[in-house]
């Protein structure tokens, strides 16, 4: 059986934000609610990398561990879901969960933060699949249409990668044995041609 | 309690225990982290080692999505919580749970403690109505948020397997939302009991022989040690349950009740932690305090209740104090003014 998982490709991440403006679309999410965001690390700096962030789908979820009425549950694929209408908005998942994955609609004073949302992996929640319900409480159900999840479908740079662990981390493999060192790393050969190759413009040409 | 026992349990759990509370709520990157990785790609691309250090160490970052904590990629303190907690709840359940199977047991041994004379149906007025509406208050609303919180910290071990997810569902949300809102009552009438009560609780003649003695539990004659309004009993109860615990858990409880002010999760996980140990300790002495109150002597109950207390009981249990309402030189009098209703009431609790 597959084993769905997430990975972000740090070198390609271009922190255009797609990922995030595309869950929200297909989900129909809330304002204040982000299933998926992503992080800048040493913006500014040489060197900085993005990385795009959302539910991991752990082996050894917290969010499951400290839930106090067992509402998540894990499919067969790996894939960690909730029930929302077991969820009582304790918060506990939050506190516990290393990614921020856990939302909540509501602002909460006095502890009403409503009912947790987070990534699905875009595979719905315990309801009939496709149905309204389903559609309403959890998004839509792609991995029932046989797609994967919106995220990666939609990153430009093929950054973030979403399905099966091992035909994920096959073409991470591949990508990183290929991608060289120094300037290769960023793709510059491919947007200006191989170092060794002739310079676009010939040495003593006013630029 | 084995060696490795402490070694290889206690003293990680204590650590990260340690680390939670102590450690700042959240860390900017200084930037010195930034220039090695910065160095680190002139001279090894793609070892983003730098980097990754302080994703581990939760700093805070770079990002185009609002709301709190949004900008760190991982928090460390997460897991901690989660190690922490389970064994602190576990101790906590296990201390109430031998808390009131000792008292069962006392019970069973000693049954409630009664007065050696007949009540001579003269009686004190021991409690103003103040003083019985603030506690009331108050251990209603204790009951309540001691109830609901074990039902949120036990229920999925201990009622779900029992009444299944659904109902257990909807009475873990009732019991979430009881104690959010019953929070602020016991928030607003604890300073209140605190003021009315301190007086009578403060260090007094008598309340180191009490303490000595056990208040005279264990005393051949039976007679409990003479104490004043409250004996030391009562004011370790007040100085410890209601002023320190209280007070801790108020503080505590509001940083997890009030998430809108925009907190960090570290702060949340350490109250969590604070307000669970704090409960269960409260808890536990909370039993022994309802247990006397109730069951365990006869005509406490009704002297709250009813705020009048028969002449024999408070020679019995407040020998100190008695004395000085006869002698006219205490706040409280004989009411010989009380309703019939309550000279019955009092009058019957005092019965064996």
């Amino acid at each position: 059986m597959a084993r769905m998982k997430f990975l972000c490709d740090a070198e390609r991440c271009i922190e255009c934000n797609g990922c995030v403006t595309a869950c929200k679309q297909e989900h129909e999410i809330p304002w204040g609610v982000n299933r998926r965001r992503v992080v800048t690390l040493n913006d500014g700096v040489p060197g900085e990398k993005s990385i795009s962030v959302a539910c991991m789908h752990c082996s050894d979820a917290p969010c499951m561990a400290v839930c106090p009425v067992d509402c998540f549950y894990k499919t067969s694929e790996g894939i960690v879901l909730h029930d929302k209408d077991l969820c009582i908005g304790c918060g506990y998942c939050f506190y516990a969960c290393p990614f921020g994955a856990p939302q909540f609609p509501q602002d909460g004073a006095f502890g009403l933060r409503g009912k947790m949302d987070k990534c699905t992996f875009c595979a719905g929640g315990p309801e009939t699949d496709h149905s309204e319900a389903e559609y309403k409480k959890y998004g839509r159900n792609r991995l029932a249409e046989g797609k994967l999840p919106a995220c990666a479908e939609m990153c430009s740079t093929k950054a973030l990668l979403g399905g099966d662990a091992d035909v994920i981390s096959d073409i991470y493999r591949n990508r990183v044995m290929k991608r060289g060192k120094g300037s290769e790393v960023w793709g510059w050969g491919t947007a200006y041609g191989k170092p060794d190759a002739k310079p676009a413009t010939p040495p003593g040409a006013k630029s | 309690m084995s060696r490795s026992f402490l070694r290889d349990r206690l003293m990680p759990l204590l650590g990260m225990l340690v680390a939670l509370v102590f450690t700042p709520a959240s860390y900017s990157a200084d930037g010195s982290r930034a220039q090695e990785q910065a160095q680190r790609q002139q001279t090894q691309p793609g070892n983003n080692a730098p980097m990754w250090r302080d994703v581990r160490e939760g700093v805070n970052q770079t990002t185009q999505v609002r709301g709190v904590e949004t900008n760190v990629l991982m928090q460390p303190s997460g897991q901690s919580w989660r190690e922490v907690r389970p064994p602190i709840s576990l101790a906590g359940g296990l201390l109430i749970a031998a808390a009131l199977l000792a008292l069962f047991a006392f019970y069973q041994w000693r049954g409630p403690i009664g007065v050696h004379e007949a009540g001579t149906g003269k009686l004190i007025k021991r409690f103003s109505d103040a003083e019985r509406l603030t506690h009331w208050t108050v251990a209603i609303s204790v009951c309540i948020l001691a109830v609901t919180g074990l039902i949120i910290s036990f229920g999925k071990y201990m009622l779900l397997p029992i009444i299944g997810y659904t109902l257990f569902s909807w009475l873990a949300a009732l019991a979430k939302n009881l104690h959010n809102f019953v929070a602020p009552v016991f928030f607003f009438m604890l300073p209140v009991m605190i003021v009315l009560f301190v007086r009578d609780n403060l260090p007094g003649p008598g309340d180191l022989k009490w303490l000595l003695t056990f208040g005279g539990l264990f005393s051949k004659s039976g007679h409990e040690t003479p104490s004043g309004r409250f004996n030391m009993g009562e004011k370790v109860l007040f100085w410890f349950m209601v002023c320190a615990l209280g007070v801790v858990l108020c503080v505590s409880g509001t940083v997890m009740l009030f998430p809108n002010f925009d907190q960090g999760r570290q702060i949340m996980q350490a109250a969590n932690i604070v307000h669970v140990v704090g409960a269960m300790v409260m808890i536990f002495l909370a039993s022994f305090h309802i247990y006397l109150g109730t069951v365990g002597a006869r005509g406490a109950y009704e002297g709250m209740r009813t705020g009048y207390v028969d002449e024999t009981w408070a020679k019995e249990h407040h020998q100190l104090w008695y004395d000085q309402v006869k002698a006219g030189k205490a706040r409280q009098h004989f009411a010989d003014d009380a309703p019939d209703a309550v000279r019955a009431q009092v009058a019957n609790g005092l019965k064996a």
